[in-house]
């Protein structure tokens, strides 16, 4: 490589005044069209690092020592203009959670216009398409609210990428991606790096996509405040004939606002047995997150009967009793929002035991260590707030402050997503285990197909809303394998056009008129 | 701890305020019912900021006159945040109850507040302070609502809401813990904003001699009694607008500087 390093890191030391570092002495080099990942498990500061690399360190934490030098400055020593400009011209940056940074109120089209060096009206198209998602004009006018968990992040990524930057920084790219939209992912990135010369730098725990497309890898050391989780017995669980049903779906419909002629999901069925895990598994838009919601209560525009253990569950969580309430647990998709940023873990973690009265009061400090213990995290972690929490972690706690309640059926939403292999699969197996102990009957939201076909033994597999397929999971995944696996993926259908109707509001306001 | 230093500072105008509120009273040297002086009499040694319409001493009305209605603003702004913010909350968690408190707001919105204060003190003779104490809330509840409303129409959508919707907790539950707590900005800065709008409505009550009456000492009457005299002795007017402004610059900065750093919820990290 010829030229300066557009990243030069060399001695760096990222950490809170007093105590342990968070980081300690890294060094990276990044060269134009270079690619370099950052691995390692959740919770080791990679998300730190990535923003350290543009001078905005997380509150609390600074810069101890080293040299830092981005694009030609040196971000360490830049005045706040100096490192804005940096920050505006040179570095497109996608965090973990892209949904949030979109603006909720601004249009596609606005919130790549804002941005584009390219400032005709084509500009939001041609980026979109660039990305794969279809310039339609019923794209560039939905709001953030209207598009799928995929969608936004695609979007977000066309924003940093609006301005043409030197430096692209991405926080998990690859997360709540299908298999094919990864691969798209991975070229494109490719071609950003080959083609235009873009140094990227990205924290990724999907090992595929690393041995994909990185030319150097990065791996962090031991995580802070994580530790192994304990290993339950690796044994699959052995197929027994179904039992009797626990959850029984029937004709499930969902729509957003007063618009039940544009359904986000039609005519679904749901049967799930004790003890069992079903996989619910489609492209993005397709009504996955929605069909969970639906199931614990959380939608109310909605149709159809939903019965747990033969008795009818409203369509409203507010009007089901709370034992129901308790025996339907979900872990929500988004692990920032899904806790309560001014409660610490432990307070988060208890709650469910009282209000449950799941354990005696005397028992419930123990009963929450073991909780974490159950999803891989320390004692010491339980003082903490979500502020200094990783992405992974708030998403272990969620699935800890789910499993307090005890229930019998459990709705994952894409509850891996932000965790490596080992912890992702160490969850799986937890979740197995309480399956074959406790005769939890899992629904398991998932772009994963590998995943899927590990832990599940039924598929529903979604599109537009409808069940395209539903059975035992090698036999659909196997039968979508056939039909050229496009029927999984967001290419063959990139608008969503399942999600709901433009010009709808989007679904804060939307929930509201239930 | 040039925050800490910070944050101390902002304390010290509102303190000495309610310090000199309070003790005002003890610290007048004159009656305050008495004549000391002439009338509109300037500044002198007996009374260092002269004479007021009778001759009695500015200074020691001034010292006296401030603690009704510090106390009346305080309460006023205390009830209507607490009251804004268990509304709020609820309107935004519950969509049904959310719509009749918006119609009810926009109704009370569209009245005045010179003719709301004067409607409800003057249908309620005997009701002195709490009379216009009512008023007072009921004219700046819908406006502190409809804030409250807004920033926590985010907080009521967010994962952690939803969960614990999802995990049974009750009404009440999800407004005290889940809601409210991730307020505390928006709700300290109502609490500093509301206190300056009580001040205004009970000194123009005051003023429009519908509260407090004569021979009271208040500096909103204070200011109506000695207009007149305004070339002879400025001071009798000057100085109590200049102790209202105070009150309320003094509150605020105290309220900046209690208000917690962040906004209600950080939803972004860059």
């Amino acid at each position: 490589m010829t030229g300066a390093a557009v990243v030069e890191a060399a001695g760096l030391v990222v950490g809170p005044g007093v105590g342990p570092a968070v980081l300690e002495g890294i060094a990276l080099r990044v060269h134009h069209g270079e690619i370099a990942a950052i691995i390692g498990p959740s919770g080791v500061g990679k998300t730190t690092l990535l923003r350290a690399l543009i001078g905005a360190v997380p509150p609390g934490m600074s810069v101890l020592t080293g040299r830092l030098r981005v694009c030609g400055h040196d971000v360490l020593a830049a005045s706040p203009e100096r490192l804005r400009a940096l920050r505006r011209e040179r570095v497109g940056f996608v965090g973990q959670d892209p949904a949030r940074r979109l603006n909720p109120r601004m249009r596609v089209r606005q919130l790549l216009g804002e941005m584009a060096v390219d400032a005709g009206p084509d500009g939001p198209r041609r980026l979109l398409s660039e990305l794969s998602l279809p310039g339609t004009d019923e794209l560039l006018r939905r709001r953030p609210g209207q598009l799928s968990g995929g969608q936004q992040r695609r979007v977000a990524l066309a924003r940093a990428l609006a301005r043409r930057p030197a430096l692209l920084l991405l926080d998990e790219p690859s997360a709540g991606l299908d298999t094919a939209l990864r691969a798209e992912l991975a070229e494109l990135l490719r071609s950003l790096a080959r083609r235009h010369g873009v140094a990227i730098v990205m924290a990724c725990h999907d090992r595929e996509l690393v041995d994909r497309i990185a030319d150097q890898v990065l791996p962090l050391g031991a995580p802070t405040m994580s530790r192994p989780v304990e290993q339950p017995l690796p044994e699959r669980t052995e197929r027994t004939e179904p039992g009797p049903p626990v959850l029984l779906g029937h004709g499930l419909s969902a729509w957003f606002g007063r618009h039940p002629e544009h359904p986000v999901l039609s005519d679904v069925d749901l049967r799930l047995a004790a003890g069992s895990a079903s996989a619910v598994v489609g492209p993005s838009g397709a009504g996955k997150s929605t069909l969970g919601r639906v199931v614990v209560g959380l939608h109310a525009s909605a149709s159809g009967t939903l019965e747990l253990d033969g008795v009818r569950l409203h369509p409203r969580a507010e009007r089901r009793g709370r034992e129901q309430r308790r025996r339907v647990q979900l872990v929500p998709q988004d692990p920032l929002g899904s806790l309560n940023p001014r409660r610490t873990v432990r307070a988060s973690l208890t709650r469910p035991l009282v209000l449950h009265d799941r354990c005696p009061a005397e028992q419930r400090p123990g009963r929450v260590i073991e909780l974490l213990a159950a999803v891989g995290l320390a004692e010491e972690l339980a003082d903490h707030y979500p502020d200094a929490l990783s992405g992974g972690q708030r998403q272990r706690v969620a699935i800890a402050r789910a499993l307090g309640a005890e229930p019998d059926v459990l709705v994952c939403d894409e509850v891996t997503s932000a965790l490596d292999p080992e912890n992702a699969e160490a969850i799986m197996l937890l979740l197995a285990r309480l399956r074959r102990e406790r005769g939890l009957a899992l629904i398991v939201i998932s772009h994963d197909l590998r995943l899927v076909a590990a832990h599940t033994e039924q598929v529903l597999a979604l599109q537009h809303g409808r069940a395209l397929a539903a059975g035992p999971t090698t036999e659909v995944l196997a039968a979508l394998d056939d039909a050229g696996g496009t029927a999984l993926t967001d290419s063959h259908d990139p608008v969503g056009r399942a999600i709901r109707p433009a010009g709808l509001p989007p679904r804060a306001s939307a929930r509201k008129d239930g | 701890m040039a925050g800490g230093r910070r944050f101390w500072w902002g304390l010290v105008p509102a303190a000495l305020l309610m310090v000199g509120t309070v003790l005002g009273p003890l610290l007048a040297p004159n009656p305050i019912d008495e004549p000391v002086t002439v009338p509109y009499a300037t500044p002198s040694a007996a009374a260092p900021l002269g004479g007021d319409q009778l001759g009695r001493d500015v200074l020691s009305r001034l010292l006296a006159g401030g603690a009704e209605l510090l106390l009346t603003a305080a309460a006023v702004a205390l009830v209507v945040t607490a009251l804004s913010a268990l509304l709020g909350a609820v309107a935004v968690l519950r969509p049904l109850v959310g719509r009749l408190i918006e119609r009810l707001a926009d109704v009370l919105i569209l009245l005045p507040p010179v003719l709301g204060i004067l409607l409800i003190v003057l249908s309620w003779p005997d009701g002195g302070r709490l009379a216009l104490c009512c008023a007072a809330v009921l004219l700046a509840l819908p406006y502190a609502v409809r804030v409250v409303a807004a920033s926590a129409a985010p907080i009521a959508s967010a994962g952690f809401v939803e969960a614990a919707v999802a995990g049974g907790e009750r009404l009440g539950r999800l407004v005290w813990w889940e809601v409210l707590p991730n307020l505390r900005a928006v709700l300290v800065t109502l609490l500093g904003l509301r206190f300056v709008a009580a001040v205004y409505i009970v000194a123009t009550a005051a003023f429009l001699q519908v509260g407090p009456q004569p021979p009271a000492a208040n500096w909103a009457l204070m200011i109506r009694e000695n207009a007149a005299g305004i070339l002879l002795n400025p001071w009798a007017v000057i100085a109590p607008s200049l102790a209202i402004g105070l009150l309320a610059v003094g509150v605020n900065n105290t309220v900046e500087a209690l208000a917690p750093g962040r906004g209600p919820v950080r939803l972004a990290r860059l």
